[in-house]
């Protein structure tokens, strides 16, 4: 096919739409392969997308799914502060404030305008979660009050201007974190993926001319756009309700509230979180973008999921988040742990709409990220300071027709892998001498809920720790009948024997060389009543040591 | 006393056989394959091109059994045995997800149970050390178990074994004293690399293929032998070399990748007879599109695979595959035209095969545009229904508003364009320009998209093998024995110390020698190839750097910034760089011929006729040649369409075509060579 073919032909528009993922695809295998930090490149916790000159999404790959759609709206917001003209040829904008990009600080939003015979065509964008920014704390601290206590914050910021290195801030960023060198790899592997994702759509241009590629894209929207306006129109009009509570915000003991009203109106959505809790001290704040990526991922899984996402999807979502509640914070709200909010309300989406949409719901999981932090001294390696942080897998909810996955990352985490024990003795002075499957821990029921996990850390130095475990208030909840999961667990071992196991959240907690930290996540809920339950999935369950 | 060397691709439906004497002529076949006892087949293609197989003078086959009996699940009864207190590390696989939209995710089915997967005590640490001495008596129960229930393998991976592997050396004498008949596989064998879920996988997946490919070789072997054959038999390895049956039954997981590999060793020995080094080799067949990259002469190789979710570390050609191919459908979405990934594969098949077929596909926009025509596949043999494929076009064109002609014309389009895209993804994505490379294409439709698929990339210039259909099988012929060999081998590159570099490789070399001594291979056909994985400290992926023995640690490190820079765009030769294993490839070359006398060609008119061929929208009567009768030295211009058995060749106007002194057809963009 040529240029010079009319606007519109489906033909072209399908190739065009191919070359759109395939140039996401790529960005994000550049990004991953050469990322310096483990929680790139075995986490995963990092996002890229090609976006148009409007920042409307045109391809991107998987990813961690809570930065869904959100690189489009830190374009979109950037522009709005600054206009469109602030994006020059050659620049590589950087950004992370919470209150722009809605995370929290650890994820860097890297945006390069795209340039075709000095026309602005579109945006090559990534985000990745850098291991240390300067914190209170290495890694996030868990108990920070105030955003200025959790690290370097940057509005958009121009690290190359117009293809010029601004050395002064990339010294600055560098001195500024406990693990400079790999920050600024992980800039240089975001700017990789850029510069693939640029390389790749000037080609794009030059073969098709911009007039066939834009109109190509409108295609391609309205068609994303029409797929999801169908979907939603089977779903029966009503307004459905979920209301949970986070244990607790890190730092008081009283639980967070979360409440959601989804309204279905013929060919729309509105999901309404008024009546959720007002912004709290301790850090389970985000801003309202990542709230809004947040509903998108729980609105994916309902609807076409299989389907890739581009600037044609999501329009037919609308969200109400009330400014000053921990769905849209203000300074100076502390963002550190946003995620779990997020976690939690993606799961009320699910059970709301799960008598409208029982072909697509399942019971809860277990919930979180289950994070713990390890860091201080390797004294096999003169002594260098070092940040162990995992998130750690746990068991999905049953559904009809199926038991829940044992030992699964959770739903905002995506394709998050576990460290290997190996990897990790190699990397980390202390050993993992326990790994398994938590027996009993999921919810009964006909299908029953998957297991947790459960790690057992044995500290040869003196070594700092940080825990954020999750959900033992609103447990993960049955459907249909079925019974909740397990909450999380961790036990404290000092050298002496005593135990601690009261603690689900602490920030930095020094602990003795010869410690044992062991931790347990929750099961998923089960589905149905467990009477019901089939004797070949009994037998199964008891040959395979899932339950006693 | 005629010589002949043999070499058969047994495949799912057909076994291809190609035969080279000793005047260096070749000879194809293809013959049903025989799944009960494949030997069958391929006796009866030997007997067909050679008459009595004692004049055979060496015999390599590929074989898809091993990789059938995993893909299937008919494998052995597999236990696997790991360290006390981490045994779920295998069952949790590391508990990520493939698919992120999707609440009723399942993780990839383990070959093992959870209740197969057992646990002995005993701990190496990080640096190979003993934590804790394996506990002998923890085998008792696990041998009572395996008697009891009749297991046929084991699988043991313990942790850190790659750095200390006493414990699982002393568990397999344990083992084999107690269970003579039982196949144990060792990971640290296996897979001598860290990461404990991924060398679990491939041990397992080693010892689950093992009794399979095992009986299959025992078989093929003495049925060989009973008509004659007494030859050692050769099997295609997944890393490109060939090893004898008793290795491959050593190591029945380097088996697995055995067919798709002979297409890209053939590449190599294209690119030695040819002078091209740089190759892009793809073959597109009914289902799939297989891509793989020649750089320098030497295949493109990974260390790592995943096959139906699960990992496996072995060093293997690296091959890409998208799902496009002859039987990809095309079907309407909200108002788009979308082709694949779905396939008609041969059953139903595309429309013009009129075996129930409805929805269109490539293959019938192929014969709709002309590209084939009615008797082109199988010479003849088999008609195809042109009318049909007519109305299932117009049917689903006029869904979208688009003529017969310019649906099909889209099919094709979109599905170059897909493929295309594919073949970006491994050259410009990694930092390579096609335009240095030539296309080189075979399967039975890769010669009809070819020469649309170099120009998607502005690649100029395109080779068609001899007999393209059967090119695997002739690529097996050219291999040599090739036996992979690594050590893990953390350490920062400027606190290396050379010599203990260099000692280690003697290590490696020393194994590699005694394993080329096993298989006969004299002394001075042996090579041996270096390599090094290194990686900027604190990253995971590495790149493997091509190494001589001569080479300083300053010159090394200079080629990996290089190699970095090429790949990302940046380098940062100020940061430490770190080597994570040493990679030994021990190579016992046969003798090839150069193939100068194996090109003779029929003689006669090669213009059998002319047919409407339709190319950017417009019709040209475009010659019809057949290929066995096109001689070297002459060229021709374009349009033109090539046909032979087992393909057909589609050139659109603008090219040049020469057939070289090997019969390799070359396709060269511009009006004259």
């Amino acid at each position: 096919m040529t240029s010079s073919k009319a606007h519109n032909n489906p033909v072209t528009t399908e190739i065009i739409r191919n070359a759109f993922n395939a140039i996401a695809e790529d960005m994000n295998a550049s990004l991953i392969r050469s990322a310096f930090t483990p929680i790139i490149y075995e986490g995963k916790d990092c996002a890229v997308g090609l976006l148009d000159e409007n920042g409307d999404v045109l391809g991107q790959s998987l990813g961690l799914p809570l930065f869904l759609g959100n690189l489009s709206l830190c374009v979109q917001i950037v522009a709005e502060m600054k206009g469109w003209d602030y994006y020059e040829e050659g620049d590589v904008v950087l950004l992370n404030d919470s209150y722009i990009a809605g995370t929290h600080l650890n994820d860097i939003t890297v945006i390069m305008p795209i340039f075709s015979n000095g026309q602005r065509i579109g945006f090559a964008t990534s985000r990745a979660h850098w291991l240390d920014v300067g914190a209170k704390d290495a890694g996030s601290p868990t108990d920070a009050s105030e955003i200025y206590q959790e690290g370097m914050r940057w509005p958009p910021t121009k690290v190359y201007r117009r293809g010029e290195a601004q050395e002064d801030i990339l010294n600055f960023m560098r001195a500024n974190s406990r693990f400079g060198d790999a920050l600024i790899g992980d800039l240089h592997a975001q700017i990789a993926a850029g510069r693939t994702g640029e390389k790749r759509m000037q080609g794009l241009i030059e073969r098709f001319g911009y007039a066939t590629v834009t109109a190509a894209r409108d295609d391609i929207f309205a068609q994303s756009s029409a797929l999801e306006r169908k979907a939603i129109s089977a779903i029966p009009d009503g307004e459905y309700t979920a209301e949970g509570a986070l244990d607790n915000d890190g730092i008081s003991d009283e639980s967070v509230s979360v409440k959601l009203t989804v309204r279905i109106a013929g060919e729309r959505m509105e999901m309404d979180l008024t009546g959720s809790a007002s912004q709290t001290d301790g850090g389970v704040n985000c801003g309202y973008t990542q709230t809004v990526s947040a509903l998108r991922v729980a609105f994916k899984l309902l609807v076409n999921p299989e389907r890739p996402v581009d600037g044609g999807t999501f329009l037919a979502l609308d969200v109400v988040a009330p400014e000053g509640s921990i769905f849209h914070a203000q300074e100076p709200a502390a963002c550190s742990w946003y995620f779990s909010s997020l976690g939690l309300l993606i799961d009320m989406v699910v059970r709301a709409l799960s008598s409208a949409m029982p072909e697509r719901a399942a019971a809860a999981h277990y919930g979180d990220s289950m994070v713990t932090i390890f860091s201080g001294k390797d004294t096999r390696n003169d002594d260098a300071f070092f940040v162990a942080v995992e998130a750690n897998c746990g068991g999905w909810g049953a559904w009809d027709g199926d038991d829940g996955q044992d030992c699964l990352i959770n739903n905002v985490n995506g394709s998050f892998r576990d460290y290997p024990i190996e990897v990790f003795e190699h990397r980390y002075p202390m050993r993992i001498a326990k790994y398994g499957i938590r027996q009993d821990s999921g919810g009964e029921g006909e299908y029953r809920g998957g297991n947790g996990s459960y790690r057992e850390y044995h500290l040869d130095g003196d070594t700092n720790l940080s825990l954020w475990f999750e959900r033992s208030v609103t447990r993960p909840w049955g459907l249909s009948g079925g019974e909740a999961g397990l909450g999380p667990k961790v036990e404290i071992i000092a050298p002496d024997g005593s135990v601690r196991d009261d603690l689900l959240k602490t920030s930095a907690m020094a602990l003795k060389a010869g410690s044992i930290v062991r931790v347990a996540t929750g099961g998923g809920g089960g589905f149905g009543d467990r009477a019901q339950r089939s004797e070949e999935r009994l037998e199964s369950d008891r040959a395979n040591n899932f339950v006693t | 006393m005629a010589k002949y060397k043999v070499s058969a691709d047994i495949g799912g439906t057909f076994t291809d056989i190609v035969v080279e004497d000793n005047t260096g002529a070749v000879r194809i076949g293809k013959v049903p394959t025989t799944k009960e006892n494949p030997a069958l087949g391929v006796l009866q293609g030997i007997g067909e091109l050679v008459g009595d197989p004692s004049e055979i003078d060496f015999f390599v086959h590929g074989t898809t059994v091993g990789l059938n009996a995993f893909l299937e699940r008919r494998g052995a009864k597999t236990m696997l045995i790991m360290t006390g207190g981490v045994s779920d590390t295998y069952t949790i696989a590391r508990g990520h997800r493939e698919e992120l939209y999707k609440l009723h995710y399942r993780k990839p089915e383990q070959l093992v149970p959870r209740s197969n997967v057992h646990e002995v005590q005993e701990r190496m640490a990080w640096d190979g050390s003993v934590i804790h001495e394996l506990s002998e008596a923890d085998f008792k129960p696990i041998i009572e178990k395996a008697k009891a229930e009749s297991f046929e393998a084991i699988a043991v991976c313990f942790l850190h074994a790659y750095a200390n592997p006493a414990h699982e050396l002393r568990a397999r004498e344990i083992l084999k004293k107690a269970l003579p008949d039982i196949s144990v596989s060792l990971s640290h064998q296996v897979a001598p690399e860290w990461r404990e879920v991924e060398r679990a996988s491939s041990t397992v997946m080693d010892a689950y293929v093992a009794p399979v490919v095992e009986l299959y070789l025992h078989t093929l072997k003495a049925e060989l032998g009973k008509s004659g054959m007494d030859k050692t038999v050769h099997v295609m390895g997944s890393s490109g070399g060939v090893m004898t049956d008793r290795l491959a039954t050593e190591r029945p997981i380097a088996t697995l990748m055995s067919g798709p590999v002979g297409g890209s060793i053939g590449g190599c020995e294209l690119a030695r007879r040819t002078g091209l080094k740089n190759l892009l080799c793809v073959d597109m067949g009914g289902t799939s599109f297989d891509l793989s990259l020649v750089v320098d002469g030497q295949p493109e190789m990974t260390s790592e695979t995943v096959l139906e979710g699960l990992p496996l570390l072995m060093s293997i050609v690296s091959i890409d595959t998208v799902g496009a191919g002859g039987g990809s459908i095309a079907w309407m979405e909200a108002g788009g035209l979308r082709v694949g990934p779905q396939s008609a594969g041969s059953y139903p098949g595309p429309v013009c095969y009129s075996r129930g077929g409805t929805q269109p596909t490539v293959t019938d926009a192929n014969l709709f545009l002309g590209r084939l025509g009615n008797d082109s596949l199988l010479d003849g043999k088999m008609k195809l229904d042109s009318t049909a494929t007519g109305n299932a076009l117009t049917v689903l064109g006029a869904e979208i508003g688009l003529s017969d002609r310019e649906i099909a014309e889209g099919i094709l389009a979109i599905s170059n364009a897909k493929m295309a895209d594919a073949m970006r993804t491994i050259t410009v994505g990694q930092g390579i320009d096609p335009r240095d490379f030539t296309l080189v294409a075979f399967g039975g439709a890769g010669p009809m998209h070819a020469v649309e698929l170099a120009r998607e990339l502005d690649m100029t210039q395109v080779l068609i093998p001899r007999f393209p259909g059967t090119f695997s099988a002739w690529g097996m012929l050219q291999s040599d024995i090739r036996h992979d060999l690594m050590a893990s081998h953390i350490g920062i590159m400027s606190a290396l110390d050379e010599s203990l570099l260099d000692a280690e490789f003697a290590v490696l070399e020393e194994q590699g020698r005694d394993k080329l001594r096993e298989e006969n291979v004299p002394e001075e056909a042996m090579t041996f190839a270096r390599s090094v994985d290194l990686r900027y400290q604190g990253q995971e992926y590495s790149i493997n750097v091509p190494i001589k023995q001569s080479d300083s640690i300053a010159s090394i490190l200079e080629l990996f910034h290089s190699l970095y820079e090429r790949r990302y765009g940046h380098s940062q030769p100020e940061t430490e760089t770190e080597i994570i294993s040493v990679r030994l490839a021990a190579i016992g070359g046969f003798e090839h011929g150069d193939g100068g006398a194996a090109f003779a060609p029929a003689h006669g008119d090669p213009k059998v006729g002319t047919r409407d061929v339709i190319f950017d929208g417009a019709n040209h009567a475009t010659p019809i040649v057949k290929r066995d009768q096109l001689a070297p030295s002459k060229t021709m211009a374009s349009p033109v369409i090539v046909e032979e058995e087992s393909a057909t060749t589609v050139v659109p106007p603008g090219y040049t075509i020469a057939i070289d002194t090997f019969g390799n057809m070359l396709i060269t963009a511009g009006e004259s060579a």
